[in-house]
């Protein structure tokens, strides 16, 4: 059994470790400025530093890259489901000494995407908040997928003020198919919260295009929100549909006890009313 | 072509050095000028270097963004777009051989959906025998290839490959196979078969298919038919239409195509 990594404590760790790579880093550039301005006075004993100290950058650039790797390889483990093996994985990456922040950085995603997965919303919350809060460079592409993830968790932690803040900077953004198909999920659960009916129910025809092509658990959440958008918005027709759909994408008892705002739809006045729809037609 | 050019960069770089090696011996001026020289081409070799490495980066970058394209049109289900993308990533050669393979894996694809299942079966095959996958790629890619066999009514071939994922599928159960099973099973005229599938399966199809649950329900509801128990098939293929669209599950499954002509369909609401 591997024992979990703490969120604060990674955070903490990262913070401390970018902050020796990046002196290490000014110490071997340095030094090798150095030498090489000194180069006359130090005679052929220059060459010999200057041949140390490429070597040294080497092995750590060698051991960097293969951190990076095993930060990215761990995501196809999360995919499979078999968490303890991402952990130990990522935790070797986490605390090995790389030269770049990259490998580092990526750790940090991994763990998000991970607790994310393992449903533990706040660990996930403070491992994204910590990697936006940082220049990313070449990775910034992760920036929408920790943005999607942080807002999910706080909606799961129920602060819908600090999912919305999450999910603004994507507007700009241009998305992916799969990040667009999570914007809506997200975006879905937020609007139905915040009771904005009107805007959830707009464009609806291109929202459940997008659901059909979401995992089960998440379609059938997403369908059951637009479903009470309809209700809401008068469209019975619709939400009837929609309702119908939920119905057999996941286990309504279930649904309802992670989202309580759905049972509206399942309530004993609508039941009654659909099935004597149903019957006439 | 490459190891043409190779020798002749091998030449030239030889050529050079000889001259310059020349020049330097003939006066300590020119030994100078030569110096200043090829430090100057040295630092050029570098930048260029450089400019080489990031201009197939680029490139390779490109690759991967026009691949992820292709699969986003695959999922969006506009084939023709998704079809004439690869056709031309792959009428070049590739950058990157993973992504090469990955092509080829939505090219399987596009060809099963335009119901070019010998080809299909082709690339697949190529695939299994060639390239070395991950696990769950190689199982999808094999369930693919079944699919392929079944509407080729290649049914020997197909009860073996089946029979071969099932000894390796032992862990998983997967849903994808009982799906197969169950086509297989309506095909092949054992209603009860597909049913007691059906119906043993269909918490785990749903959590693992989705939408596409909507296959099974309607391979059930030709299976019900079968059987004369219409009211359980008319549900069966509500519940299908409900999470599908009818022309697509009419393309599927041409086999229960002609339940259309008895059961009624759920239609999606007007905008």
């Amino acid at each position: 059994m591997t024992t979990m990594i703490s969120a604060e404590a990674t955070v903490t760790r990262v913070r401390r470790d970018l902050t020796l790579s990046t002196m290490l880093k000014v110490l071997i550039i340095g030094g090798a400025l150095v030498v090489f301005l000194m180069r006359n006075t130090m005679g052929s004993v220059h060459l010999l530093i200057l041949a140390l100290l490429g070597l040294a950058w080497i092995v750590l650039s060698y051991r960097s890259a293969l951190g990076s790797r095993l930060a990215a390889d761990s995501q196809s483990l999360i995919a499979a489901g078999h968490y303890e093996a991402a952990e130990e994985q990522i935790e070797q990456v986490l605390g090995a000494f790389s030269l770049f922040r990259t490998s580092k950085l990526l750790g940090i995603h991994q763990l998000a995407v991970l607790r994310h997965a393992q449903k533990r919303w706040s660990d996930a919350a403070v491992l994204c908040r910590a990697l936006l809060g940082r220049r990313l460079g070449p990775i910034k592409g992760v920036n929408k997928q920790c943005r999607l993830m942080l807002a999910d968790a706080m909606l799961e932690l129920g602060d819908a003020r600090a999912a919305h803040e999450a999910l603004t900077g994507l507007y700009t953004q241009r998305l992916t198919l799969a990040e667009a198909i999570n914007l809506l999920g997200v975006q879905a659960d937020f609007q139905a919260r915040s009771g904005n009916w009107a805007e959830l129910f707009a464009g609806i025809e291109s929202k459940v295009q997008l659901a059909e092509l979401m995992p089960a658990a998440m379609a059938a959440r997403t369908q059951a929100m637009l479903a009470l958008a309809a209700k809401k918005s008068g469209r019975e027709d619709w939400a009837s549909w929609l309702t119908r759909r939920t119905e057999l994408l996941a286990d309504v008892q279930e649904l309802c006890t992670r989202r309580p705002i759905v049972w509206e739809l399942w309530a004993v006045e609508n039941v009654n009313a659909r099935d004597s729809a149903e019957t006439s037609s | 072509m490459r190891v043409g050019l190779f020798w002749y960069a091998a030449g030239f770089f030889m050529l050079i050095v000889m001259i310059s090696a020349y020049l330097s011996s003939t006066s300590t001026a020119m030994a100078n000028v030569m110096q200043a020289f090829s430090l100057f081409m040295m630092f050029c070799v570098v930048v260029s270097m450089g400019l080489l490495t990031f201009a197939m980066a680029r490139r390779q970058q490109a690759e991967a963004q026009q691949l992820l394209a292709a699969e986003e049109l695959i999922q969006l289900r506009r084939w023709g777009e998704a079809g004439m993308l690869l056709e031309g990533m792959l009428s070049v050669p590739m950058r990157a051989p993973q992504h090469r393979i990955q092509a080829l894996i939505y090219l399987s694809t596009v060809l099963a959906r335009y119901h070019r299942f010998g080809d299909a079966i082709v690339v697949q095959e190529y695939l299994l025998e060639h390239v070395r996958l991950d696990p769950g790629t190689e199982h999808g890619l094999r369930l693919g290839r079944v699919m392929s066999m079944l509407r080729e009514d290649h049914l020997v071939d197909a009860h073996r490959a089946m029979s071969e994922l099932r000894r390796g599928d032992n862990e998983r159960q997967s849903p994808g196979l009982a799906l197969l099973d169950l086509y297989r099973d309506v095909k092949n005229g054992h209603p009860q078969e597909a049913i007691d599938i059906f119906e043993e399966r269909l918490p785990s199809l749903r959590d693992a298919l989705g939408h596409r649950v909507g296959d099974a329900y309607y391979l059930a509801a030709k299976a019900y038919d079968m059987l004369g128990r219409d009211l359980e098939a008319q549900r069966a293929y509500e519940r299908a239409t409900l999470l599908a669209p009818l022309a697509e599950l009419q393309r599927r499954y041409p086999e229960a195509a002609s339940m259309s002509e008895k059961y009624s369909p759920v239609m999606a609401p007007a905008a």
